[in-house]
């Protein structure tokens, strides 16, 4: 880093620079069928240079990277190169954050244990939760990583974050009566926590019971439906995507500060506020790619657009002040009581393919790999169904639970009914 | 284009680190690779040169021992050797915690093969200020066709590939490129705004920059379209389904399910169908590295097997699945040359390369006159495997009616077509005589392990649950 940095500094040129270093070490474990059949360690460092020439109005970049066979000749000749490419790009001048230096550790109790010790009681917990007669995890993959990321730039800025996570993914398998069927798991975290990850992996495994006993669903009419906290974290990070600076500048957005979400709310108003971190939430951080601390931001109040988030770039672009590319998005908790989601006729969704959205042709749906059908009297679990409907029609009637779940890098209402959706 | 200069300096590094190795295991790889990426695009707001997302170079250490694969990656090889080798040899371990058996490791076949292998681009012919020249020049033009385009991005990029593969007894080399144009728009009209975009893949700049005009006036007349697409009203329909979703279907709906270590770790119910009746009889389905020129072309994958040409379906029969090395070895099978990594950084799984339906003989025009009333499905937008219980979910861009055995102006969007995987494939009665791989896509294993793939086919006939 030293190094790239003198020869930035004594290059004679006019332009500005940013380095990202990025250093990744992991251990990983893969197992098959109960056995270990591969141990991965890795130890990989980037280091990205961008430069950034001005020039009237203008402003260009460019980057190269630096690898360790970069000899101080090939840097300065990249340096060169990387100046007169930046200098052909006339793209609306902004600044690049100001001096600025720290050094953060997100919080995490990994560092009391060795990498191996803390994949093999993972690991151990996670095949410990099977205990079903017909149920077994057929490929479970742990991944422990520890990532450095270090952001200096020519204005002085220096700050270094270090962040653990911890990815498992696990496929519970059901097998009875010569017909086996699964489903696909994967938790992030921060924070050790083997008990509740225990608890994750024996639901799947009783889900994955359920989808064999499942059968399919012929419903008439459009019952209401109950969605779980991974469909609304895909659902909603589809709203702060398009209400991004960079989405809203580039014309890619729908919305706008100032619309409606909600066109004729009958439900709760929708809230969004983008985070940098949570507790146990493997995308916690304290700063972007720019080194812009990041900073909480409301994007959507009683169901209005009320801002949006972005990076340094287009925030000065917008006229808007830049919050980071923040991480994590947190959703109002609702008013629905829990009498309200057992209130039958429902089916309650378990696990989808994918929630599709598309804002342009007003859509939401998805193909269902197991639910549960509540028919107001008994519960069977169905499979090979589909749901969609309206998206303005969702949001306008959507209600949330007031218990919320941390799902990836989403915290919020465990669980929301929807209507009006056929189910095909 | 040429071999990484870098990787050509550790090639003896990679071998002397196998030599010694090999003291201690039994069976020792090191792959090397250098990928230079790089992305050139501008819309109506915005210019750009920048790295591209597949750029890396770093090596991968493999071993087999203890009954387990270990496996190190590291972004040098280069230094003490000694030392490398102590680090290597600390790093291979698993806590005593940890109460799950190693697997064993079956003798892995090393034969002897000494090659080099290089497919010729024109990379280093343009440089990134002609690249952007023409992508402001074509973005201007298209911006002159229309008052309703609110964005229009042209966009170029590049991917220089080298790979070094060492073991005992092999030494390969290869180098290859593949170059992505892109042509999208944000498009408002009727008080709607739509997004649409197409592309041109190539293995060289100058094909890409003559065929990429030519998809200009496709994407304006879909854009304009698309502006007067309704929502789909479920139900099972006759569909005929374009390239694009002919690909997609292949991709995810079958080709995941014959990636065989899903077969040792019994997730695809393909591996009962072997030698079965999976598809009608009219339908042959391919994958491999050597089954075409496209973006999964190379010639030896990250294992160093030699790339296939596998024949996945014939006639309506599945006929074998595509495989990586240790899942060949698990299931006593010769590898196909589908051991791919994401990067040096990840691990190899069994892998799509060019997934394709072969061609029929039928014309596209018959299939569209046999069908009273149904749909035309084209542009794919994502799918989500399901190999385990062939479940199918591929999303279209949009569909067209058909009516009366022809093509309406009544538009519909997004698509969903959902069902039972052997249900799509029983049910085609009609493949076309073209044929069109695309090679500008993305495949994850799961939600992870990015690599890229082509995709495609001819237009087939079938009967699909539409949503």
């Amino acid at each position: 880093m030293n190094t790239i940095i003198e020869h930035l500094k004594s290059y004679n040129a006019d332009f500005e620079y940013k380095i990202n270093r990025t250093r990744k070490e992991s251990y990983e474990l893969f197992f098959v069928k109960g056995s270990l059949e591969t141990v991965r360690n890795t130890d990989n460092c980037d280091r990205e240079v961008t430069i950034y020439v001005t020039h009237g109005a203008y402003k260009g970049h460019s980057s190269f990277f630096v690898y360790p066979s970069t000899t101080e000749a090939e840097l300065d000749r990249l340096i060169g190169q990387t100046i007169e490419k930046a200098a052909l790009i006339s793209n609306p001048d902004y600044a690049l954050p100001a001096a600025q230096t720290g050094e953060y550790a997100i919080e995490t109790n990994f560092t009391d244990y060795d990498a191996a010790d803390l994949a093999a009681e993972i690991a151990n917990t996670v095949f410990g939760a099977n205990t079903l007669a017909v149920t077994s995890l057929n490929a479970v993959e742990v991944f422990i990583n520890r990532i450095t990321e270090t952001v200096v730039n020519s204005n002085g800025l220096h700050k270094q974050q270090q962040r653990w996570t911890a990815m498992v993914e696990a496929i519970p398998t059901a097998t009875e009566g010569g017909e086996s069927v699964e489903l696909y798991e994967q938790v992030n975290f921060n924070a050790l926590d083997l008990e509740s990850l225990g608890r994750e992996i024996a639901d799947k495994l009783s889900q994955a019971k359920a989808r064999h006993d499942a059968k399919r669903l012929t419903v008439t009419g459009a019952p209401k439906v109950i969605l779980n906290s991974q469909e609304l974290m895909e659902l909603f990070w589809n709203f702060a995507d398009d209400l991004s600076y960079s989405a809203v500048y580039n014309h890619h957005s729908v919305y706008k500060k100032g619309d409606a979400l909600q066109t004729a709310p009958e439900g709760d108003r929708l809230g969004i506020t983008m985070a940098a971190s949570y507790p146990g939430c493997a995308g916690s951080r304290a700063f972007d790619a720019d080194g812009l601390a990041l900073t909480r931001q409301r994007l959507v109040d009683g169901g209005i657009a009320v801002g949006c988030y972005g990076s340094n770039r287009f925030g000065q672009y917008l006229g808007e002040e830049p919050t980071g590319v923040l991480p994590i998005l947190t959703l109002d908790p609702g008013t629905a009581e829990e009498a309200e989601f057992v209130t039958g006729p429902y089916l309650e969704v378990v696990s989808m393919s994918g929630i599709q959205t598309d804002f342009y042709a007003d859509y939401v749906g998805g193909e269902i790999r197991l639910a549960y059908w509540h028919d107001g009297e008994t519960v069977r679990p169905v499979t090979g169904v589909s749901i969609s409907g309206k998206l303005s029609d969702v949001l306008n009637h959507i209600r949330f639970s007031k218990e919320c779940a941390l799902f990836g890098n989403y915290y919020g209402p465990k669980k929301a009914v929807i209507e009006g959706m056929n189910i095909f | 284009m040429s071999f990484s200069e870098f990787l050509q300096s550790r090639r003896a590094d990679a071998r002397a680190l196998v030599t010694e190795l090999k003291k201690t295991y039994d069976y020792v790889s090191v792959l090397g690779v250098d990928v230079k990426a790089r992305t050139v695009s501008a819309n109506n707001r915005l210019t750009n040169i920048a790295s591209g997302m597949d750029t890396e170079c770093g090596f991968v250490v493999k071993v087999a021992g203890d009954g387990v694969f270990y496996e190190y990656s590291l972004d040098d090889i280069r230094g003490d050797l000694g030392v490398l080798v102590d680090e290597i040899h600390r790093s291979f371990r698993f806590s005593k915690a940890l109460q799950l058996k190693p697997i064993g490791i079956h003798d892995l076949s090393d034969e002897p093969l000494v090659k080099s292998f290089c497919r010729e681009s024109d990379l280093d012919r343009y440089s990134e200020e002609q690249l952007l020249d023409y992508c402001k020049e074509l973005r201007d033009r298209i911006n002159a066709k229309s008052e309703n385009l609110l964005n229009t991005s042209v966009g170029i990029y590049t991917m220089e590939t080298s790979k070094l593969f060492v073991s005992e007894n092999r030494e390969l080399d290869q180098s290859y490129a593949w170059v992505n144009g892109m042509v999208s728009v944000i498009w408002r009209e009727n008080d709607q705004t739509v997004q649409f975009g197409s592309g041109e893949n190539e293995p060289t700049i100058a094909a890409v920059l003559e065929k990429l005009p030519g998809v200009v006036e496709e994407v304006l007349h879909t854009a304009h379209m698309l502006t007067t697409a309704k929502p789909m009203v479920p139900g099972e329909y006759d569909i005929v389904t374009d390239t694009h979703m002919t690909g997609l279907i292949c991709h995810e709906a079958f080709g995941h399910g014959v990636e065989m270590d899903m077969f040792v770790k019994d997730r695809a119910l393909a591996k009962e169908y072997v030698g079965k009746y999976v598809a009608s009889p009219i339908v042959n389905m391919k994958d491999g590295a050597a089954s075409c020129v496209s973006a999964g072309s190379y010639f030896f994958d990250d294992e160093g097997v030699l790339a296939g040409d596998t024949q996945i379906i014939k006639d309506g029969i599945l006929v074998t699945g595509i495989s990586d090395l240790s899942s060949a070895l698990e299931l006593g099978t010769a590898p196909t040359g589908n051991g791919r990594r994401e990067s040096s950084r990840r691990k190899a799984y069994a892998r799509m390369t060019n997934t394709f339906i072969e061609p029929g003989k039928d014309r596209l025009e018959d299939m569209i006159a046999s069908i009273d009333h149904g749909y035309y499905v084209c542009e794919c937008d994502n799918g989500m495997e399901d190999p385990k219980n062939w479940a199918i979910q591929c999303v279209a861009k949009y569909a067209i009616e058909i009516k009366d055995g022809k093509l309406t102006d009544n538009w519909f969007s997004p698509v969903i077509i959902s069902g039972y995987v052997p249900d799509l494939l029983k049910s085609i009665s009609m493949v076309s005589s073209d044929c069109k791989i695309v090679g500008a896509g993305m495949c994850g294993k799961g939600y992870k392990e990015w690599v890229r793939v082509s995709d495609g086919g001819p237009c087939v006939k079938a009967r699909a649950k539409l949503g």
